[in-house]
């Protein structure tokens, strides 16, 4: 699949990277919310779930690079 | 309320600014998904009701500033709340003056923090004795507020005749989930519902990718460019009534007094509302830009603190869209928060006030020196490393787990379904206020629409 850069949701993405890194965060997020031991008080599930999102965040930003191009206005 | 209960209402305030302070930056991280999960997780850990509304206070406050930046810098919405701000604020991008709005929007904010936290506090304690006449009807206030909300948006028609719909869907998904034993029947699931309404476009823009027609469409050539504007060298001064002329700050504590009394009503819908009335007095472009989004930057403030303050303190029932959105977790959080037994009745009066003002003087004192030194690189500093790729991956992943958490594997196709409609909707014209009121007045109406035959 060639590079596509199309425009969503007020900025610029690769189509392919999108579904990537939809596809690493919601398995690093429910991975870890389904692994999580089970507990009655605390939210243990919950913590895990946002810890896995944490995770997947960090990963996509690592593999994937903006697609901006950032100037310093100069006058 | 001791001593050491001061520090620890102190150093939640502090973990709120920190966490909130990245969040705000990073554009699109919609409000009320990344403050019910956090509040939630707070409440439920089982810490003192006066650290919690510490905490939750601190947080709006910071997340209502912060958010304001990418949109004033860059011209993406860092939540709903800025999303009105867009179109302003590309303008005066456009006209070079972004640095000077950044100032301004955060004076504003300061403002409408001032002016709410005293008012709401007010208005709670007026409306504490006539908690028991305004009980019975808070449902009906719902379908009140999702007709006046259809009447005073852009597609009047349109938006009235959406709301029966929705709130069948709504229904009709809850009846679902009770029927099949999904969900126990005194549960009724909102959280991942609200999730629906707000990915909505996202989700109807993903989809529509699907479509390769759609998808050829949205193609374009290169990166966005993205232009940081320059520091500002003419307005060095930290003072708000220096960076604000007299006629904004009229405007922003106007529009922060008169949201007070509209608690009831959409915090997007009303900014909208106040916002572009106060810009509408103003001839001129730039002014009237100015004037629209610092008066929008005070009432964002306003509506999410008496939103959650004056329910919360009088009535103890979540009687307002701020209240069953984002705040939900003060009012009902079992096993450790119910109806009957939330920070409502847990504080006293004293001890609710104090958590207010401790929560919202520490995040406004941190918020708004940051943002008028440090706007300018934190915000670079993100667009240059976090890929809307992430941002968008990681909503779509806390839609899938809040989904799942509230009604299992059927319940993400539930949500997906009114991602859908909201989304389609939300396309044609059909706002977000419309669309949430809609999901609280759903129960009363659907019930009413039942007994009609």
């Amino acid at each position: 699949m060639k590079k596509a850069l199309i425009k969503i949701w007020g900025d610029v993405v690769d189509a392919k990277e999108l579904i990537l890194s939809i596809i690493i965060i919601s398995v690093t997020t429910m991975g870890l919310f389904l692994l999580a031991p089970k507990s009655d008080k605390l939210p243990i599930e919950l913590f895990f779930g946002l810890g896995g999102a944490v995770i997947g965040f960090i990963i996509t930003v690592i593999l994937f690079k903006p697609k901006r191009i950032i100037k310093k206005e100069k006058k | 309320m001791d001593f050491q209960m001061i520090i620890w209402m102190i150093v939640a305030s502090l973990a709120a600014v920190v966490i909130f302070t990245v969040i705000g930056f990073i554009p699109g991280t919609d409000e009320t998904s990344v403050l019910l999960p956090i509040s939630l997780a707070v409440v439920l850990t089982g810490v003192s009701p006066n650290i919690v509304l510490t905490f939750f206070i601190a947080s709006i406050v910071t997340l209502n500033i912060t958010n304001l930046m990418p949109a004033a810098l860059v011209g993406l919405p860092g939540g709903v709340m800025s999303s009105p701000m867009i179109e302003p604020a590309i303008y005066i991008k456009n006209e070079g003056r972004s640095a000077m709005i950044i100032k301004k929007m955060a004076a504003a904010s300061l403002i409408g923090v001032v002016i709410s936290i005293p008012v709401s506090l007010v208005l709670a304690n007026l409306l504490i004795p006539l908690a028991d006449v305004i009980r019975p009807f808070a449902s009906y206030l719902f379908i009140i507020g999702a007709i006046f909300l259809s009447m005073i948006s852009k597609n009047k028609i349109l938006s009235i005749l959406s709301i029966i719909p929705l709130a069948i869907m709504f229904q009709s998904l809850r009846h679902l989930y009770w029927g099949l034993d999904i969900v126990p029947a005194d549960k009724n699931i909102t959280v991942s519902f609200f999730l629906g309404i707000t990915a909505g476009p996202l989700l109807f823009s993903l989809f529509s990718l699907l479509n390769k027609k759609n998808f050829n469409e949205q193609i374009v050539d290169g990166y966005n460019e993205i232009i940081i504007p320059k520091e500002d060298q003419e307005m060095t001064s930290m003072n708000p009534f220096k960076i604000l002329t007299i006629s904004e700050r009229k405007f922003a504590s106007i529009g922060a007094l008169i949201s007070n009394f509209f608690f009831v009503l959409s915090p997007v819908g009303l900014t909208i509302l106040i916002g572009n009335t106060a810009g509408n007095r103003k001839k001129e472009p730039l002014e009237k830009a100015t004037t629209s989004i610092t008066t929008m930057s005070s009432v964002v403030q306003s509506t999410y603190l008496s939103g959650i303050i004056i329910p919360l303190l009088a009535l103890g029932i979540p009687l307002s869209p701020v209240a069953l959105g984002p705040g939900a977790a003060l009012f009902n959080a079992p096993p450790v928060l119910n109806l009957d037994n939330n920070i409502h009745h847990l504080l006293s009066g004293f001890e609710f006030t104090i958590a207010v003002l401790l929560g919202s003087a520490i995040a406004m004192a941190i918020s708004y020196f940051l943002i008028i030194k440090y706007a300018r690189r934190i915000t670079s500093l993100i667009l240059r490393y976090v890929p809307h790729e992430s941002v968008l991956g990681l909503f779509i992943a806390f839609v899938l787990l809040l989904s799942y958490m509230d009604g299992g594997v059927i319940n993400i196709f539930g949500v997906l379904m009114i991602g859908l409609l909201s989304g389609s909707l939300n396309k044609l014209g059909v706002n977000y206020g419309v669309q949430f009121m809609s999901l609280y007045a759903a129960p009363l109406l659907v019930e009413l629409l039942g007994k009609l035959g």
